[in-house]
């Protein structure tokens, strides 16, 4: 595929709004860049809309949850100007997710092996050896032991540590452009959750990929990430690098986060939860931006 | 004294195996008998002899060489008659739940995948389905397309694709949630293929264990369709046919009513233990 502007974004969103049927939003004018070799950290609470931003990039939001407005570029290419058949192939043949629960992200009753080699062929049109190959130097990579015994076990034969590492050798494999990581350490023990970031931040430097990396963990933040978009109610709050906003973060939302986040060191302040009064005042922003945004379809 | 746990009939119906293999055995020894009836039915299941009218069975007093498990009123043997109505009570439970299974749980993967229009409009109909009382519906559609084998297993898919629809719709609304459905969706399957290749191997083992109770429910529909005379022509021996028979003679020829029961019975208690055990042995996670 040819890329048709020389200075084209990974990833740009602009000015997307995604809503319920009833047109309640779930995202509010969200808008975000994401340069190549990139990790762009999502952070905000549940219900914040950090994966329905992942979802809405790859097509696979929940079949009421549709687009009402705003425009999602891969690589300057639009995607809401495609048909769903070219769209799902540049999707595929672009981007990658590694996904929340290990558990449930791999297919119990079909052998790992092909669920990694599975898009390579489908969509790369690599031969089987092609991406058997390439599936057992990924596998490699993530530090699996016995590639070739690991490809031909059932998912419930693995470890949630393990699992999480072959979702990522899979989502590393075709070589994307892009790849979201929706919350890819939540489920894991904390052990684990170290060497997986690790794990990530490694093969992210070397391939080059671009990385969404939703999170709500503001210590994963500072670990992984360049920039930072901090979400409240689906509105994107501050837009920064990550060492401002963690040296001095702009809006008191932000600096909530931060204040609220745990720390190992024992004489330090203890953390303080996210004022009340705050929520209160950001959820009244939030309705009269959506009376505002009601009035103005209206029109 | 033994230990009253280990002998426990829970224990023994808990194992795998003997979910497995007992079952198998009963029906592996119905299907020999339904193949090679002509070899083993020690008599011929039709011929009538009124001198021989409601012997008792072999361990009873009165009772004739070659007539192991006595005659009805006609002088019919008991015991071949049970091995030739096997022939019909296997044929229709086969494939009449089979096309049950495939009927009912493409309707019910399509509801459960696409959702929307087609979810709606499916599961309305199983709702108006399953409004009709099943045993009337199936007399009143044998009726209608008139008797034979070929209405009987018309008559049981089209009552009981419901219980497939509504199952495995469901499964496959659970299934679809799953992350591993969005995987492959991102790696560019079309929703179609996903539907076959992710969703449908993990609601196979549910598929089978319905396929399973569908044919002892099938065993049973046509039972009932020969008790009221309405299966296939009332020359052909099937146990719904002995059963009504032996009803009117209880109280002085029990046994041609208990013997074709006990076959009923065991054959369709058989089909869902089985579907039990294949769905446990089929399953990698349960397994």
């Amino acid at each position: 595929m040819t890329m048709t502007t020389a200075h084209a974004h990974t990833l740009d969103i602009i000015n997307l709004n995604i809503a319920l049927p009833r047109g309640q939003r779930l995202l509010r004018n969200v808008s975000l860049q994401l340069e190549p070799g990139e990790v762009r950290a999502l952070v905000g609470e549940s219900g914040a809309g950090k994966s329905m931003i992942g979802k809405a990039v790859l097509g696979i939001l929940p079949h009421r949850i549709k687009r009402t407005e705003g425009e999602i570029l891969l690589e300057g290419a639009h995607l809401n100007a495609m048909t769903p058949a070219t769209r799902r192939s540049t999707v595929a043949k672009m981007s990658a997710l590694i996904p929340q629960d290990p558990l449930t992200a791999l297919n119990p009753v079909r052998k790992i092996g092909p669920q990694i080699t599975d898009p390579l062929t489908r969509i790369h049109g690599w031969s089987h050896q092609r991406a058997l190959a390439r599936a057992r130097e990924l596998l490699d990579r993530v530090h699996i032991r016995a590639p070739d015994r690991v490809m031909h076990s059932y998912p419930h034969e693995l470890s949630g540590g393990m699992r999480q590492r072959i979702l990522i050798a899979a989502a590393f494999a075709p070589s994307p452009r892009l790849i979201v990581a929706d919350e890819p350490t939540t489920a894991l023990d904390v052990t684990v959750q170290k060497q997986i970031l690790r794990l990530i931040r490694e093969l992210q430097r070397e391939t080059g990929t671009a990385v969404l990396f939703v999170t709500h963990d503001m210590g994963v933040v500072a670990k992984i990430s360049q920039k930072v978009t901090v979400l409240f109610a689906g509105r994107v709050i501050e837009d920064a690098a990550t060492r401002t906003v963690f040296e001095n973060p702009a809006h008191p939302y932000t600096q909530a986060l931060i204040a609220a986040t745990p720390t190992p060191n024992v004489s330090a302040e203890p953390f303080q939860p996210v004022p009340a009064a705050l929520i209160t005042e950001l959820h009244r922003e939030t309705l009269a931006a959506d009376a505002l945004y009601a009035q103005r379809g209206r029109r | 004294m033994a230990d009253v746990s280990t002998n426990s009939p829970r224990l023994i119906l808990t194992d795998t195996n003997f979910r497995l293999w007992l079952p198998l055995f009963w029906i592996g020894l119905i299907a020999a008998a339904a193949l090679f009836a002509p070899l083993i039915a020690p008599q011929d299941p039709l011929a009538q002899d009124l001198m021989m009218e409601r012997l008792p069975p072999f361990f009873m007093e009165g009772s004739e060489p070659g007539y192991w498990l006595g005659t009805d009123s006609l002088g019919r043997d008991v015991l071949s008659r049970i091995i030739y109505g096997a022939r019909i009570a296997l044929f229709v439970s086969l494939i009449a739940a089979t096309t049950t299974g495939i009927f009912g749980s493409a309707l019910g993967l399509i509801a459960g995948y696409y959702g929307g229009w087609a979810d709606r409009v499916i599961s309305r109909l199983v709702d108006i389905w399953m409004a009709f009382p099943p045993v009337l519906f199936a007399v009143l559609l044998v009726a209608v397309m008139g008797t034979g084998l070929g209405s009987v297993i018309a008559a049981i898919a089209l009552i009981d694709w419901t219980r497939f629809a509504r199952v495995i719709r469901a499964e496959t609304m659970v299934q679809a949630r799953m992350d591993y459905v969005d995987s492959a969706r991102i790696g560019g399957a079309r929703r179609a293929a996903t539907l076959v290749s992710e969703i449908l191997p993990n609601v196979m083992p549910s598929i089978i264990a319905l396929l399973m109770l569908e044919m002892g429910i099938a065993v049973i529909v046509e039972a009932i369709l020969s008790f009221v005379n309405l299966s296939i022509s009332s020359d052909d021996p099937t146990w719904g046919s002995m059963i009504a028979e032996g009803r009117g003679a209880i109280h002085f020829a029990w046994w041609v009513l208990l013997f074709p029961l006990i076959a009923l019975f065991m054959t369709v208690l058989s089909f869902s233990t089985l579907g039990e055990g294949l769905k446990q042995h089929f399953d990698p996670v349960l397994k």
